[in-house]
């Protein structure tokens, strides 16, 4: 008898405490962190036939870490996001398994347009294509890296050249072909974008594309405002707002990072988000695994 | 009958009456189901995640299948005093070991046929959903799960051997692991060595860690996982070398099993 109270007091206080127990832990301050892998090297060595598996799952943890920095920033919370982690986990996971697809299409994403981080991520994509030897989108992410960022036609014609192999297409056809670069580098930028859209399966990744080509238009649109102003008054506009003044845009559009448009001594547009979610942090040579050593 | 048969017929009567069986048969039902819905995590590769899951989920069920009867068979037999009254008739002890060493062999193969008819479900209605620019490649999915059961039978022999020495389910059990973690990541300590790194440590260290590489059973070898999930062609040399060292090596470990255990004092 005893025993059946006790059990009913304990259940009802159960029931009693479960709601503001949820409500409690739901409200705790936002904390989120990555964590860190073990180096890759040991990692290989006792994972066995599993590394394929603790590869994806590396990959998804940093996917998911993402997609919250993603939330909290449209949440207007600001993080310090652990970008040096997320790549050092990125190429631990490619080390695991070098044909995972996901660890460089999601490096590609991730580190080029925001970090600047192009050299490192076309080693890696250069890593990839030792294995993944019949995937014309490494040699078309690099391609364009080398093109649109690094201005290096060159190395962007050659990796083009590779996808163009792979997979006869003709928009990688007439980008390995000179004309490529007459195009324009913004249309280049918002084509790609457009491509990697369409090609996104996951709604987070579909997201950030979708803040990129908003901040692109925006650009786009000031810079040809800029440049018309120019040659209308034979001088740059001092500030965004002239270009209102003058009629040439009807309104500065909203950059999607948070950020303000401003007109640099050049006359180029820029931000002062730089199209970033928040600064930078530290970037781990020292974990980088030998394997993409340059 | 033979005494090898009878012991093997005896054998399978007592594992298909484990009721771990029906938890572990029941664990991996859940985990097929899972699949597909996991396999969503994936953000290009989809079909290749489900097939990096239900190979991932038979080798873990394998490992926990072996390792579990690996050690208690023996042990179990020789605990509850069934050898001190069966092996005190005229019968073989190799008979024994082996009847009973095949009589694991069989179920191993069948938990791996058993998930593999599962996971052609699995990777099929994952495959469906978001079809990759690779096809799956059947043959060596079954060449994968055909290569990870050779695994799990050089670890059952190596078990058995270890059980017939010992006279605690644990000394086997835990050794067992051990050599499973050791025979895993032998060949990259041996290549890691080989390599940059071995330049910078005494020949006789070297000597050491080749001379353990040869010792420990080389299960890398055995790992076909990339294969299958990324439709890559499997040498034919490679494989068969492969399966005439897994004859050699679990030959050698069965052999010394039924040798010590045929010299073990069980009165």
């Amino acid at each position: 008898m005893i025993g059946r109270v006790v059990f009913g007091i304990l259940l009802c206080s159960l029931v009693a405490v479960a709601v503001p127990f949820s409500r409690s832990v739901a409200e705790r301050p936002v904390l989120v962190k990555l964590g860190v892998l073990p180096a890759a090297e040991p990692l290989k060595m006792i994972s066995g036939d599993q590394r394929y598996l603790l590869a994806q799952c590396a990959v998804v943890k940093v996917l998911f870490y993402y997609g919250t920095l993603v939330e909290k920033f449209q949440q207007k919370i600001a993080l310090q996001p652990e970008y040096g982690n997320m790549f050092g986990t990125l190429q631990t996971a490619v080390v695991l398994d070098p044909w995972n697809a996901d660890a460089y299409y999601f490096t590609q994403a991730a580190f080029t347009w925001e970090l600047g981080k192009v050299d490192e991520v076309n080693r890696m994509l250069e890593y990839g294509m030792k294995s993944r030897t019949w995937d014309y989108q490494l040699p078309f992410f690099a391609g364009f890296n080398a093109a649109y960022f690094k201005k290096d036609y060159a190395n962007a014609a050659r990796y083009f050249q590779q996808a163009a192999r792979l997979r006869p297409d003709p928009l990688l056809t007439n980008l390995s072909s000179r004309y490529f670069y007459e195009s324009g580098e913004s249309r280049l930028g918002l084509a790609f974008l457009d491509y990697m859209q369409r090609h996104a399966t996951d709604s987070k990744v579909i997201r950030l594309y979708q803040l990129r080509k908003q901040a692109l238009l925006a650009v786009m649109e000031l810079q040809q405002a800029c440049d018309r102003y120019a040659a209308r008054f034979g001088h740059l506009p001092e500030k965004i707002s002239d270009l209102v003044a003058a009629g040439l845009v009807e309104r500065v559009p909203a950059d999607p990072y948070g950020g303000s448009f401003y007109i640099d001594d050049k006359g180029k547009i820029r931000s002062t988000s730089k199209f970033a979610f928040a600064p930078q942090t530290a970037w781990p040579e020292k974990t980088t695994p030998k394997e993409m050593h340059p | 009958m033979s005494i090898f048969e009878n012991f093997f017929r005896l054998s399978v009567f007592s594992l298909v009456r484990d009721r771990f069986l029906y938890l572990l048969f029941s664990l991996a039902l859940i985990a097929l189901l899972l699949i597909p819905a996991f396999s969503m995590f994936s953000m290009r590769q989809v079909q290749e995640l489900s097939v990096t899951l239900c190979l991932s989920a038979l080798s873990f069920l394998l490992l926990v299948v072996t390792v579990l009867t690996g050690s208690s068979s023996l042990w179990r037999d020789i605990e509850k005093r069934y050898t001190f009254s069966v092996l005190g008739l005229p019968v073989s002890r190799a008979g024994f070991v082996l009847g009973k060493f095949s009589a694991v062999a069989l179920l191993l193969a069948v938990v791996a046929a058993v998930f593999g008819a599962g996971s052609f479900a699995a990777i099929k209605v994952a495959a469906g959903v978001y079809p990759s620019d690779i096809p799956v490649a059947w043959g060596v999915f079954c060449a994968a799960v055909a290569f990870d059961v050779l695994k799990y039978l050089m670890l059952l022999a190596i078990l058995f051997f270890l059980s017939a020495l010992s006279t605690s389910f644990y000394f086997p059990f835990l050794a067992g692991i051990a050599v499973f973690i050791a025979g895993s990541a032998s060949q990259e300590v041996y290549e890691y060595v080989q390599g940059a790194y071995g330049k910078g440590i005494t020949p006789a260290a070297k000597a050491v860690i080749t001379g353990i590489y040869y010792l420990l059973p080389n299960f890398a070898a055995f790992d076909l996982h990339p294969h299958a999930i990324y439709a890559l062609p499997v040498p034919p040399g490679g494989a068969l070398l492969t399966f005439v060292y897994w004859l050699c090596y679990t030959g050698v470990m069965l052999s010394l099993a039924v040798w010590s255990f045929s010299r073990r004092e069980l009165t």
